[in-house]
């Protein structure tokens, strides 16, 4: 349960932060921690209660495949804004 | 009301709320910025909640979410970057 409210606390103030940052390219980064770090875990708690079983297992492809596809797609818009904003 | 279900409703009030308010303000690409930040949250949403109902059947839903918000997301970065 600490780990679950550790995730949810992190997850709730990345979100937050992305919405009191006024910089595009400083909001980008308030995205990864809900994905590389929150969802981790909130994962760990949850396959700490469910113990090795299938459940368990699908919880955790779920996690990875959110933490490997969340700095993909902060990458990607990050270019898309810099193409628009003619930096590159 | 279990601890996971004020958990998800903490994450539904504190992640999906901000994730919106993000998603109606700025032009397309700043956006875009809460649709993957609601996408995120919601897999998150749905896990806990999942927890919360005792039905690991559900847990498709949040694993085709994460795949299906990768690709939509994608596909929007895509459109939007050639400048009308």
């Amino acid at each position: 349960m600490i780990l679950l409210w550790i995730g949810v606390v992190i997850a709730v103030a990345a979100a937050i932060g992305a919405v009191v940052t006024k910089d595009f390219y400083r909001r980008l980064h308030f995205l990864t921690p809900v994905t590389s770090l929150a969802g981790p875990v909130i994962g760990l708690a949850l396959a700490i209660v469910n113990g090795w079983s299938l459940t368990t297992l699908l919880i955790l492809l779920t996690i990875v495949i959110l933490g490997v596809t969340g700095p993909v797609l902060s990458a990607a818009t990050g270019r898309v804004a810099a193409q628009r904003d003619e930096l590159e | 009301m279990n601890g996971w279900e004020v958990a998800a409703f903490v994450l539904v009030i504190g992640g999906i709320v901000p994730a919106l308010i993000l998603a109606c303000r700025g032009d397309a690409v700043h956006r875009l910025v809460g649709l993957e930040l609601a996408s995120s949250v919601g897999v998150l949403v749905m896990l806990v909640m999942i927890q919360a109902t005792g039905q690991p059947s559900y847990l498709i839903v949040p694993l085709v979410l994460a795949l299906l918000g990768f690709a939509g997301t994608l596909v929007f970065t895509r459109l939007l970057g050639s400048k009308p």
